[in-house]
């Protein structure tokens, strides 16, 4: 029961950030769409009894709920950004898109979710998520929100992973964490060089 | 050991990437040079060689494939020696460019070697992380615009791969818990996975990651752009090295996916391939400089050997792509002299050339640029011939051989669009336009040399036996 209620919270924070128009509301949509996601994790790993689950549950909170929207917030003091991030799409077409994805990712999802045993709805869930993410990086024309639109990517996948397979192996889980944080330091370097030209 | 004298001179580049000395500019190439000793002699050891327990393990095939992009990373580093004599590069910049070289390298490796999905993709993403820097390298707005391009673009189809992965690691769990991450041992199961159609739409979605990656139908144009806008070496190392690493994904996914069901894969890397051979023709037909025109035809080459290799043509297909692996930068790395006298301009690109040096150079460009319109006796040439009979020999087994022999067909005629501009290009480039002298220097003929050599090396009969041996 609280795992349907946590993925419902971990959809919902996802929907309200493609209307958001601030980034700094943007970042607090991301830090909380991560930490659902980690309690998330840290919940189906004590109920299945998987320690690495529960390590990769606390290390998402650690780094995606706290590090990484700390970090786009210095970035963003550091750099200069526009907060004022109002989507392309306007707000009545989002309202008829969104649940139209959300039913398109369902019916897409059908014969996979015969397949999985468990939490089949979830996967359903998770590629919706990928959908709508995908949908926050083109709404935007600034560099910030496509970013966060990239990390929120990141957390639709780590939830099929936690779903559809009762989670990944930890080396893969650690592997993507890393270059998680690989990407940050790139996307660090960028900035500084739009600071050069600018 | 062997996994650590393979990553070792990466790590050498990464730490004498921060030495301000202006020596270092010197001992940057020298690790790259010393990449290859490692790889010869894991060509030598007997195959399979486990580096890491199951996750890390050398097979005749990834041991071509590294082989090959280490003697292509070779090339570009004795380009990168003069690469300020032909663009403006800042001391900083071009250390920061080995630095990120040096990432992409221990990437390219693991993701090779790997026999694990998940080590694959952990791999392949350190590798396309580094590539962004190496754009940006380039100080001007194009190049910093394509770098976010290829950041959000590369991130989204690196998205799907991994998407995919998922959901194939998800089809063979039941059977195989956490192993189900192996290639070897997902091949040997293929046929009891519980639910191919689950496997079957991974291996869709990781392919078209993959194939965006490379460039194909919708993103055609995507990489072509991002290759004029960064310097001319990062643009080899993505043609020679990068693709190679996402090729040998598609070949391992691809051959777990022939044993689930072999029609379904067949048809859909078929439409796919085919598309985006049509749309690239016509697109090389209109190309007005250099990188675009090479780029496209990166693509095209690409598009043709996951043909081939879905075809049964392994050999046809391993051969095209050692070809390509050379070819391809060999052209990328001439476009910097070619160039530099004047960025667009084809007419009489090819004029101006003189003394030893200059004639070497004109002849090996024009022998390059024939050989990549598949002219005999170049490997192409050969490799199209094997592949269309493999395509043939799999018509045989069904009963589309006359849908197949028309998609020939189509092809021979796109490839004669192709044939057609490049040959009207070469004929601009060596009969038209003023004559202007232009100078090439020694590292970049040396790097063009070693490319001509390792083409005439893949006609061998030891390397072609060799070839015939990877199934």
């Amino acid at each position: 029961m609280s795992v349907d209620f946590l993925i419902g919270l971990f959809l919902a924070t996802l929907i309200v950030a493609l209307f958001t128009s601030r980034l700094y509301r943007l970042i607090l949509w991301y830090s909380l769409n991560s930490l659902m996601l980690g309690i998330l994790a840290l919940l189906i790993g004590q109920e299945l009894d998987d320690r690495a689950m529960l390590i990769t549950g606390a290390v998402t909170i650690l780094i995606k709920s706290i590090g990484i929207p700390y970090l786009l917030k210095n970035l963003s003091h550091k750099f200069n950004f526009v907060r004022q991030i109002q989507p392309e799409i306007k707000v009545q077409y989002a309202i008829i898109l969104i649940p139209a994805i959300l039913v398109f990712t369902f019916y897409l999802a059908e014969p996979i979710t015969h397949m999985i045993h468990g939490n089949a709805n979830y996967v359903a869930i998770s590629i919706s998520s990928l959908f709508l993410s995908l949908l926050l990086m083109m709404e935007h024309r600034n560099v910030a929100p496509k970013i966060i639109g990239f990390l929120s990517m990141e957390n639709a996948l780590f939830l099929l992973g936690i779903t559809a397979t009762d989670g990944m192996p930890m080396l893969v889980e650690l592997g993507i964490f890393f270059d998680l944080l690989m990407a940050i330091v790139v996307i660090n370097l960028l900035f500084h060089g739009e600071e050069m030209h600018s | 050991m062997m996994l650590t004298l393979l990553v070792l001179p990466a790590l050498i580049m990464f730490i004498v990437s921060f030495f301000k000395n202006k020596k270092a500019k010197f001992l940057l190439p020298v690790s790259s040079f010393a990449i290859l000793l490692p790889i010869i002699k894991l060509f030598m050891l007997p195959k399979p060689y486990a580096l890491i327990g199951s996750y890390l393990v050398a097979d005749k095939l990834d041991t071509y494939i590294l082989l090959v992009s280490s003697i292509v990373g070779i090339g570009v580093t004795l380009a990168l020696l003069t690469l300020d004599k032909h663009v403006k590069v800042s001391a900083n910049a071009y250390r920061r460019f080995y630095r990120f070289f040096a990432i992409f390298w221990v990437g390219l490796t693991v993701s090779i070697l790997s026999n694990h999905m998940g080590v694959y993709w952990i791999g392949l993403e350190l590798a396309t992380l580094s590539t962004v820097y190496m754009i940006k390298t380039n100080h001007t707005r194009a190049a910093h615009k394509e770098a976010w391009n290829y950041m959000i673009v590369g991130a989204i189809a690196i998205s799907l791969v991994l998407f995919g992965i998922i959901l194939m690691y998800a089809s063979a769990k039941p059977i195989l818990g956490e192993d189900a991450m192996q290639f070897d041992l997902l091949l040997s199961h293929a046929k009891e996975i519980p639910s191919p159609f689950l496997f079957e739409m991974g291996f869709a979605i990781a392919t078209v990651g993959m194939f965006v990656k490379m460039g194909f139908f919708p993103m055609n144009l995507w990489l072509a752009n991002i290759e004029r806008a960064s310097f001319y070496p990062v643009a080899a190392l993505f043609s020679g090295i990068l693709e190679s690493a996402v090729i040998i994904g598609f070949f391992r996914f691809s051959q777990i996916a022939m044993e689930v069901n072999y029609t379904h894969l067949f048809g859909f890397v078929f439409v796919y391939t085919l598309l985006t051979i049509f749309i690239v023709s016509f697109l090389i037909f209109r190309a007005k400089d250099f990188m675009r025109l090479f780029s496209l035809s990166g693509i095209e080459h690409m598009a043709l050997i996951a043909l081939f290799w879905v075809s049964g043509g392994t050999f046809a297909a391993l051969l095209h792509f050692g070809a390509h692996a050379f070819l391809k930068p060999a052209l990328f790395l001439s476009t910097g002299v070619l160039e530099s006298n004047g960025k667009y301009r084809i007419a009489g690109a090819l004029r101006g050339y003189k003394g030893k040096k200059g004639q070497l150079f004109w002849v090996l460009v024009s022998l390059f640029l024939l050989a990549i319109i598949s002219l005999p006796p170049s490997p192409m040439f050969f490799s199209e011939l094997y592949g269309f009979g493999a395509m043939i020999e799999t018509a045989k087994h069904s009963d589309h051989m006359l849908a197949m022999i028309g998609a020939i067909l189509l092809l021979l005629i796109l490839l004669s669009v192709i044939f057609y501009r490049f040959v009207a290009i070469y004929q601009s480039m060596k009969y038209e336009g003023k004559e202007e002298e232009k100078k090439v220097y020694a590292s970049e003929l040396f790097a063009l040399v070693i490319f001509a050599l390792c083409l005439a090396a893949l006609l061998l009969p030891s390397s072609l036996d060799y070839l015939r041996s990877i199934t």
